[in-house]
């Protein structure tokens, strides 16, 4: 690793593996937001020094507290900052040389008309007290490594999709909806008005850091805007990046604007920015999820960007229409030629299926020999139709009082093993449709975490696996196009 | 001739808020791009004498901070085919009224480059992103359309080739319906010598706010800057 990269890594592990954290806002009652995180990181297992600081308590929460961050017995690794936004500044200045990061969470600073100038000077004296600011008017920081979360629900386990979001409602959407869907996180921080530490800066922490193998980023306004284009420009994409950018058009920049204050791109410079430097600009928070679960999930493919699609599962029009989707997303789902059909036919399967490209196969096809038929018809397509993605889906709703439970693991443990046969050959995702239903839910929920931890990424609909196959066909055209320059 | 710092030097000395075209071309000219031979004369009476040194047909424009559409106030002729021709054009458009009333720095007379494929090529600079550089069809498809595509400058020639690709009008590039195709290199060089490493707009980025060349003619061969327009920041 480059020393720069070695330095960004040594300059962010206090931030990202805390030794020591100070709380400042937790009441004696317990009941505000640090206590609430105080409480959090316990549960969570973080292990080191929790010192919260209060002017007259003896002790919070069972530990003991401090007057001030400068009075702590060891400096502080890490300091979670949520009390009243024009007492900080003071604080920070009297705790000069004591802290390595402080988190602002409060709001009332850069992102209101009156609280321009306390921002400068919260920047001014983290500067001087040789702290690095995170925020103000963000949420916090969950790093899994470090066992530090702000939110109740998050992944333990420590993942390798490292995230900055400048909104801090966002990020925990992130996390627990990524959670659900199975992306594990080398971290998450949120930024809020970036003060000091910007998405920039973050953006050389996770392409640095071994940990992260894909990076999410969450931008409202880029006041670092030509950094970010020269840090993104550098990597080529060595990692894939997802980015959604809030405040894209007129109306969103308004929102944008008032949200955390300063001004916003311009979507023609975005759009320009994911061209040329292979980061890939998705347009939903779901997009977002499901494009840091692929890259998760799946390796890039490094010869040819991915196009040619086959629909495998139950439910015609829905892969009619998937079909269509697909094809306006630039991915190619097309009738099988002579050999793959005719290897196809061989197999005379029950009448009702359809051979060609979409694969249309009724349960009453896919539970034969208890689901394990659709081990044969993959074997076929990969050997003849010879894919770059296979999208399996299936419609729970039809599965449900018809066949025994094992069918629908049989069917995807059949698909596995074709992979394992032509390695490298296609990517392989799931679509598991449901109606809603509770008990269904229930059933999709725990298939899904079944598929994830087989390694295979799961979308709730037919659009969103196309849109994530989208996003991962971005992404190899660029680095394969780079590659060949 | 001057390089582009002296050229906007001297248009800010005279309290200019753009380039005249004379200067724009010079500045192009500066960096490799091809502009058409051209003579700038103050008025009539030595403009047969001045044209006699260009290659007919002739086109004559006149230079004024006042007229951002010369043509539409008539100070534009096409077609001429000797001196005395641009002789008459010039005196003809000083005694239209619009130019009458505008300020008048003079009159530009260029060899007028062969029909070909109109391209604009374009820049603004982003308050966050610094230089972008734009490139469209010309004619309706940048005016009516909007099939125009932008990059952050710098950029490589990988990129000038994808700002091609990404046009919808791309098919015509390359011969759509029986037309000629004309040479993407030539276009890809321009953008470069505009918005790649060590280009214009990279070399001027704290000068200038936007830029138009309008159009930018294409044959099989090479490319023409026909009009440009500099607004200093």
């Amino acid at each position: 690793m480059p020393v720069a990269g070695r330095d960004i890594i040594e300059k962010f592990t206090p931030l990202f593996a805390p030794r020591t954290v100070a709380v400042i806002g937790a009441s004696t009652k317990g009941a505000a937001l640090p206590n609430v995180f105080i409480r959090r990181i316990r549960e969570f297992g973080f292990a080191g020094a929790i010192y919260p600081i209060h002017p007259s308590a003896a002790e919070i929460d069972g530990l003991p507290a401090y007057r001030s961050l400068a009075d702590t017995p060891q400096p502080v690794d890490y300091a979670y900052i949520a009390v009243s936004a024009a007492q900080i500044p003071d604080m920070l200045a009297a705790a000069a040389g004591h802290v390595r990061f402080a988190q602002v969470i409060s709001s009332g600073f850069g992102e209101v008309d009156e609280g321009k100038d306390l921002q400068e000077r919260l920047a001014a004296a983290a500067r001087a007290g040789g702290m690095r600011l995170l925020g103000p008017n963000c949420l916090g920081i969950y790093t899994p490594r470090g066992k530090i979360t702000f939110t109740e629900i998050g992944p333990r386990e420590v993942g390798t999709v490292g995230v900055v979001s400048q909104s801090g409602g966002l990020g925990t959407d992130i996390i627990r909806r990524g959670m659900n869907r199975g992306v594990k996180f080398s971290g998450l921080v949120t930024v809020g008005n970036c003060a000091d530490v910007g998405p920039g800066e973050m953006l050389e922490f996770y392409f640095a850091d071994p940990q992260t193998q894909v990076i999410g980023l969450y931008i409202e306004t880029a006041q670092d805007g030509r950094r970010l284009f020269e840090i993104l420009r550098a990597a080529q994409a060595q990692k894939p990046v997802v980015m959604l950018k809030g405040g894209r058009t007129r109306q969103g920049l308004a929102a944008a604007a008032s949200h955390t204050g300063s001004l916003a791109g311009d979507d023609r410079a975005w759009i320009a920015l994911s061209r040329q430097t292979g980061c890939v600009l998705v347009d939903t928070l779901d997009e977002f999820i499901d494009a840091l679960l692929t890259f998760q999930t799946l390796a890039p493919r490094q010869q040819q960007a991915t196009q040619r699609v086959v629909l495998f599962g139950n439910g015609g029009g829905a892969s009619v229409l998937a079909t269509d989707y697909f094809a306006r997303l630039g991915l190619e789902v097309t009738p099988f030629g002579k050999p793959t059909l005719d290897a196809l036919a061989a197999l005379k399967l029950p009448p009702g299926t359809s051979i060609t490209n979409p694969v249309d196969c009724p349960v009453s096809t896919l539970q034969q020999d208890d689901g394990r038929v659709a081990e044969k018809i993959l074997a076929e397509i990969y050997a003849n139709g010879k894919p770059e993605a296979l999208v399996m889906h299936l419609n729970m709703a039809a599965f449900a009082g018809r066949t025994r439970p094992e069918v629908l693991d049989n069917v995807v443990q059949a698909a596995l093993r074709v992979q394992t046969h032509f390695p490298g050959q296609a990517h392989f995702v799931l679509v598991l449709r449901s109606d809603g239903e509770p008990q269904l839910e229930a059933r999709k929920r725990e298939f899904r975490a079944k598929a994830i931890a087989l390694g295979i990424p799961v979308y709730d609909e037919m659009a969103n696996a196309g849109h994530a196959l989208a996003a991962l066909q971005a992404h190899e055209r660029f680095v394969i196009s780079r590659s060949m320059a | 001739m001057k390089n582009g710092a002296q050229l906007i030097a001297a248009a800010r000395t005279q309290g200019r808020t753009a380039l005249d075209e004379l200067a724009g071309k010079q500045l192009l000219a500066s960096f490799g791009v091809g502009v058409p031979k051209s003579v700038a004369v103050s008025d009539a009476a030595g403009a047969a004498q001045a044209a006699a040194t260009l290659q007919p047909p002739l086109v004559v424009k006149v230079m004024s901070p006042d007229l951002l559409h010369k043509s539409d106030a008539g100070g534009v002729k096409l077609y001429l085919q000797n001196a005395a021709e641009v002789e008459r054009a010039i005196a003809a458009m000083a005694a239209t009224p619009q130019i009458r009333a505008a300020r008048v720095d003079g009159y530009l007379i260029e060899e007028m480059a062969a029909a070909g494929q109109e391209m604009v090529v374009g820049a603004v600079r982003d308050p966050q992103f610094g230089p972008l550089v734009m490139v469209g069809l010309g004619g309706i498809f940048v005016e009516v359309l909007a099939d125009v595509t932008f990059r952050i400058c710098p950029i490589t020639r990988l990129d000038a080739q994808e700002m091609l690709a990404d046009l919808k009008g791309a098919a015509i590039l390359r011969g759509a319906r029986g037309r000629q195709a004309v040479s993407q290199d030539a276009i890809v060089d321009v953008l470069l010598k505009i918005g790649g490493e060590d280009g214009l707009l990279m070399r001027h980025a704290g000068d200038l706010k936007e830029a138009d060349i309008n159009p930018l003619i294409v044959s099989g061969s090479g490319a023409i800057a026909v009009d440009a327009r500099f607004i200093l920041a």
